[in-house]
C-alpha cells in the first residue's frame, strides 16, 4: 500500500469515524428531544397563564432591549413592549450612544424627561449620560437609558446595573414577543423547589412573510424569500430539536441573545456580560453554569418550545455571511474562556458531554466539513475517485436532510405553526436543497469566522433589518 | 497491522455503506409518509370534532339557555341527543372532547346552568371513566381525571382525591391540592399538615388565587409556621399577608429565627404588610447575622416600618461599603419618622458625592 493510498484512508476513515459520532448525537438528540417536548406538552395542559397574569405574587420581570440606531422602528417596538401581559413589569430601553435620532423620538413619543437616577455600578459600564421617565402614566413602566456607546454587552449591563425586579429578560428591541410570552418564561422559575432556575429561554422563529400590526404578530407565514426560509428550517431544527435535547440532561448551553430570562442575582454575581466577545449570550450562559457548578449549588437552565419571539432573518448572503462569522467567533471565544472545563469532571454534564459537544460537533464541525471536502475534491484531481468517501459524503448528506425531515415532522406534530400543506411541503423541498445551496455558505462563512479570529477581527457585523413595516397588511 | 485492519474494513465497507445509504433514504420516505398520513389523520379528527362540536353546543346551550324552560320537545330532543352522545362515549377521543368542552363550559358559568352541566356529565358516564383513569400509571392522565372530577364537582370523590395531595408526582399532587381547595375551601388546606413534597412557587399562587374565590376564614394558620416542610411555612406566610392577620405578627416575626434561609425571606417580605411598632426592632436584632441579600430585604421593608428610633441605624447603613443597601437605607431614612428626608439631607452634606446622588434619585421619586 502506497503511502498516498494509507493517507486516503486514515482520512476516510477519520471522517467515517467522526460522521458515525455526528449520527449518534442527532439520534440521541432526537430522543432526548421527543421526551421533553412529551413531557413538556403534558405538563402545560394543567397550566392556566390567566393564573398567573393577575397574580400579584408573579416575579418581577424588568425587559431590557439595547437598541443601537433603530430610530426607524423605535416608537412601534416599544410601545409592542410596553403592551405585553404581565403584571410585574419594567421596560427598559438602552439607547447604546446612537448616532441617529431615536433618543429625540423617544423622548417625543412618549412625553419623556430626564430623571436624577442614582445608576448602582454593580457591574462596570460606560458612563450613563441620562434616564428618562414618561409624564403619562400610562407609559410607568417603561425607563429609557441614554448612555455613551459600549455594545450590546456593555447596554445590556447598564439595563442589569438599572434593573430593580428579581428577573430581567433581554430582548432584541426589533423582535416581536407573543403577548403571552413573558407568562411563559416565568414559569420555569416558579415551578421548581430544589434546584434554582439561572436562566430560561423559548423558541424564536423568524419573522418575514408574517402578518404585522402595530407590533403584534397576526399571521404567520412561511417566508417567500429562500435565505429566510431555509433559516426557518434551521431554526425549528436548532431549538425544537437541539436546545430540547440538552434542556432534558440540563446541558444547555445557549439562550438566545434575542429573547431569554435571567435570575438577576446570579448575573451580578458572575460579573454580568463579558464585553470582550461578541458571543456575550452564550458566554453570559456558560459563565453562569460554571459559577453554580463552582459553588455545588443545585441549578437548572430551563428552555421551553413554545414560539414566544419572531425575528427578522437575514435575507441577502452578505448579511448572512457576517451574522454567522460572528456567531462562530462568539462560540470559539466562549470555549477559550472556559476551556477549563473541557472534560474535567468536576463540571459535571457541562465539563464532560456540554462542553465537549460543543467543541467537537459546533467549533469543528464547519472546519472538518471544509477540509474534508478540499481534502476530496483533490484526491479526485490528483490520485483516483475515492467512491468510498464520496460515498460517506453521500450518507452524511442523506442524514442531514432526514434530520431536517424529522425537525418538520416534530413541528407538524406540536406546534405547527405552518398549517397549510403547500408550506410543509415547501419546507421539505427546502431540507433537500439545504445541503447543496445554503450549508456550503455556512460552512465557508464559519471558515472565514476562524480565521477572523485568528487576524483579530473583533466586530460585530452589522446586521441590516429592513423591518416589518413591509409585512403589515394592507 | 493498520494495512491489515484497513483492507479488511475496505470489503466490508461497501456492503455496510450501501445498507446504510439504504436504510436512510427508506428512513426518510418513512417519515415522509408518515408526516402525509398524520396530516391527513388530523383533517379527518378535525372532521369529527366539528361534528361532536354541534352535540356539545347543543348540550350546553340547553343547560345554560333553557335550564327553566324546556318544554317536552325540546326535552324530547335532548334526551336524543344525550343518548347519542352517551353511545359516543364509547370513543376514547370523544370522551376527552367532551369532558374539555364541558370542562370549559363550567368554568365560565355558575348557578344552576352550572348544575346542568353536572347532570349532563353524569348523565353521560363520564365520572366512571375519570375514576378509572384514577387508578392509570400515566401520571398526567391521573391528574387529568382530577382535573376533571373537581371542575364538574363531582364532590362525592372528595376523600378519594385527598390521598393524591401527598402524591410522587408534582401535577397530580397539585391537581389533588387544587381539587380540596376548590371542594372546601379553607378547610381543603388541612393538607398541608401532611405533605411532605415541597408546594412550588406557581402551585402556591395557584393555591392563593382559588382561595381568593372563597370567603375569609379565621383558620388557624400559625400552626403550619412550624412545619418540617418550608414550603408550607412559606405559603402561610404568604396567607397571613394576603389575608392581613395582624394578630400573628409575633409568630411571623419568630419566622425571622427559621433555618432556611427562604422562610426567612418570606417573613421579611410578609412584615411588610403585618408591622407594629416593635417590627424593625425585629430586624435590627438580626441585622449583622444575615446574609447581604437578606439585609437588603430588610433595610427595604424598613422603609414601611421604620420609626423615629431607627434614624440612628439607617445613618449607620449609609457608612456601609454597598451602594444598594445605602441607597435603600437613604430611602428608609428619608419615609422615616417626622423629618426623614431632612437628616437624610444634612448627612449627605458631610458624606461623599454616592450619598449625593442618592439623595438627589430619592428626591426624584417623591416628586414624581
Amino acid at each position: 500500500m502506497s503511502w498516498q493510498t494509507f493517507i486516503l484512508h486514515i482520512f476516510t476513515y477519520g471522517i467515517l469515524l467522526y460522521s458515525m459520532i455526528l449520527l449518534l448525537c442527532y439520534l440521541l438528540i432526537g430522543a432526548f428531544s421527543i421526551m421533553e417536548t412529551r413531557s413538556y406538552l403534558h405538563k402545560n395542559s394543567f397550566t392556566d397563564y390567566r393564573v398567573l397574569a393577575s397574580s400579584a405574587e408573579a416575579p418581577s420581570m424588568s425587559i431590557l432591549a439595547p437598541a443601537y440606531n433603530e430610530g426607524a422602528t423605535i416608537i412601534e417596538n416599544v410601545r409592542s413592549l410596553l403592551s405585553l401581559h404581565y403584571n410585574n413589569l419594567e421596560v427598559i430601553i438602552i439607547n447604546d450612544g446612537s448616532k441617529d435620532d431615536s433618543l429625540e423620538q423617544l423622548i417625543k413619543a412618549y412625553n419623556l424627561y430626564k430623571v436624577d437616577f442614582f445608576v448602582n455600578q454593580q457591574i462596570k459600564t460606560k458612563p450613563v449620560r441620562g434616564v428618562y421617565r414618561s409624564h403619562n402614566p400610562v407609559y410607568r413602566k417603561l425607563i429609557v437609558v441614554d448612555k455613551e456607546n459600549g455594545g450590546k454587552a456593555d447596554a445590556l449591563n447598564v439595563g442589569v446595573n438599572i434593573a430593580r425586579n428579581d428577573y430581567f429578560v433581554c430582548i432584541d428591541v426589533d423582535c416581536v414577543l407573543e403577548q403571552d410570552a413573558l407568562l411563559k418564561l416565568a414559569k420555569p422559575f416558579l415551578e421548581t423547589s430544589n434546584q434554582r432556575v439561572i436562566a430560561a429561554g423559548g423558541v424564536v422563529r423568524i419573522a418575514n412573510g408574517c402578518e404585522i400590526e402595530g407590533g403584534r404578530l397576526v399571521k404567520v407565514n412561511l417566508p417567500k424569500q429562500f435565505l429566510p426560509r431555509i433559516q426557518t428550517l434551521e431554526y425549528i431544527r436548532a431549538f425544537l430539536l437541539s436546545r430540547m435535547a440538552w434542556t432534558k440532561l440540563n446541558g444547555l448551553l445557549l439562550i438566545s441573545g434575542a429573547f431569554g430570562a435571567f435570575d438577576r442575582e446570579i448575573v451580578i454575581a458572575c460579573g454580568g456580560y463579558n464585553t470582550n466577545t461578541v458571543g456575550e449570550d452564550m458566554e453570559l450562559v456558560v459563565r453562569m453554569r460554571r459559577y453554580m457548578e463552582e459553588r455545588d449549588e443545585p441549578y437548572k437552565v430551563a428552555f421551553i418550545p413554545d414560539p414566544l419571539c419572531w425575528t427578522e432573518a437575514p435575507s441577502s448572503f452578505k448579511i448572512l455571511g457576517r451574522q454567522r462569522n460572528r456567531w462562530t467567533r462568539g462560540t470559539i471565544e466562549t470555549l477559550r474562556f472556559h476551556k477549563k472545563m473541557f472534560f474535567n469532571p468536576r463540571y459535571g454534564i457541562l465539563g464532560m458531554l456540554s462542553y465537549p459537544y460543543w467543541f467537537f460537533f459546533e467549533f469543528l464541525a464547519p472546519i472538518i466539513e471544509f477540509f474534508g471536502t478540499v481534502g476530496i475534491i483533490i484526491y479526485f484531481f490528483t490520485y483516483a475517485v475515492n467512491w468510498q468517501a464520496i460515498m460517506i459524503m453521500i450518507g452524511v448528506v442523506c442524514i442531514g436532510i432526514l434530520y431536517s425531515i424529522f425537525a418538520i415532522m416534530m413541528e407538524v406534530l406540536t406546534y405547527n405553526q405552518y398549517k397549510k400543506r403547500k408550506e410543509i411541503l415547501s419546507l421539505v423541498m427546502v431540507a433537500i436543497l439545504e445541503p447543496f445551496v445554503f450549508h456550503p455558505f455556512v460552512v465557508w462563512s464559519a471558515v472565514v469566522g476562524n480565521f477572523d479570529l485568528w487576524r483579530k477581527n473583533n466586530s460585530w457585523g452589522e446586521m441590516e433589518r429592513k423591518g416589518f413595516v413591509a409585512n403589515k397588511k394592507a | 497491522m493498520a494495512d491489515k485492519l484497513i483492507t479488511y474494513l475496505i470489503n466490508i465497507n461497501w456492503q455496510i455503506q450501501n445498507i446504510a445509504l439504504a436504510s436512510i433514504v427508506v428512513l426518510m420516505v418513512c417519515l415522509l409518509h408518515f408526516m402525509i398520513f398524520y396530516l391527513y389523520y388530523k383533517g379527518r379528527i378535525e372532521k369529527k370534532r366539528n361534528k361532536w362540536r354541534m352535540i356539545s353546543d347543543m348540550l350546553i346551550s340547553k343547560a345554560i339557555f333553557f335550564e327553566d324552560q324546556r318544554d317536552e320537545i325540546e326535552d324530547e330532543i335532548l334526551a336524543s341527543v344525550t343518548t347519542a352522545a352517551k353511545k359516543l362515549t364509547d370513543n376514547r377521543h370523544f370522551r376527552i372532547f367532551i369532558a374539555e368542552e364541558l370542562m370549559s363550559a363550567k368554568k365560565n358559568i355558575s348557578g344552576g346552568s352550572s348544575d346542568s352541566l353536572k347532570d349532563f356529565y353524569l348523565q353521560l358516564g363520564l365520572e366512571q371513566y375519570a375514576l378509572r383513569n384514577l387508578a392509570s400509571r400515566k401520571w398526567y392522565v391521573k391528574a387529568k381525571a382530577i382535573q376533571e372530577l373537581t371542575t364538574m364537582h363531582v364532590g362525592e370523590f372528595v376523600d378519594q382525591l385527598h390521598a393524591y395531595t401527598n402524591d410522587k408526582n408534582d401535577h397530580v399532587r397539585m391537581e389533588a391540592q387544587a381539587a380540596m381547595v376548590q371542594f372546601n375551601g379553607f378547610d381543603g388546606l388541612d393538607f398541608l399538615d401532611t405533605i411532605t413534597y415541597p408546594i412550588s412557587n406557581w402551585q402556591q399562587i395557584k393555591l392563593l388565587q382559588l382561595l381568593s374565590q372563597q370567603p375569609p376564614s379565621n383558620i388557624d394558620i400559625s400552626k403550619w409556621f412550624s412545619s418540617a416542610n418550608s414550603s408550607v411555612v412559606i405559603f402561610a406566610l404568604k396567607l397571613a399577608r394576603n389575608y392581613h392577620r395582624f394578630e400573628l405578627h409575633d409568630a411571623i416575626a419568630a419566622c425571622l429565627d427559621n433555618e432556611d434561609p427562604q422562610v426567612r425571606l418570606e417573613a421579611i417580605h410578609c412584615l411588610n404588610e403585618i408591622y407594629t411598632d416593635e417590627t424593625s426592632d425585629h430586624f435590627i436584632a438580626r441585622f449583622l447575622r444575615e446574609d447581604i441579600k437578606h439585609q437588603l430585604a430588610m433595610t427595604k421593608v424598613m422603609q414601611t416600618v421604620g420609626t423615629d428610633r431607627d434614624k440612628l441605624f439607617l445613618l449607620d447603613l449609609l457608612t456601609y461599603d454597598n451602594d444598594e443597601l445605602k441607597l435603600h437605607a437613604a430611602r428608609a431614612l428619608a419615609n422615616t419618622g417626622r423629618d426623614g428626608l431632612g437628616s437624610l439631607e444634612e448627612y449627605s452634606k458631610k458624606s461623599d458625592q454616592a450619598i449625593g446622588k442618592i439623595l438627589m434619585h430619592i428626591k426624584g421619586e417623591k416628586a414624581a
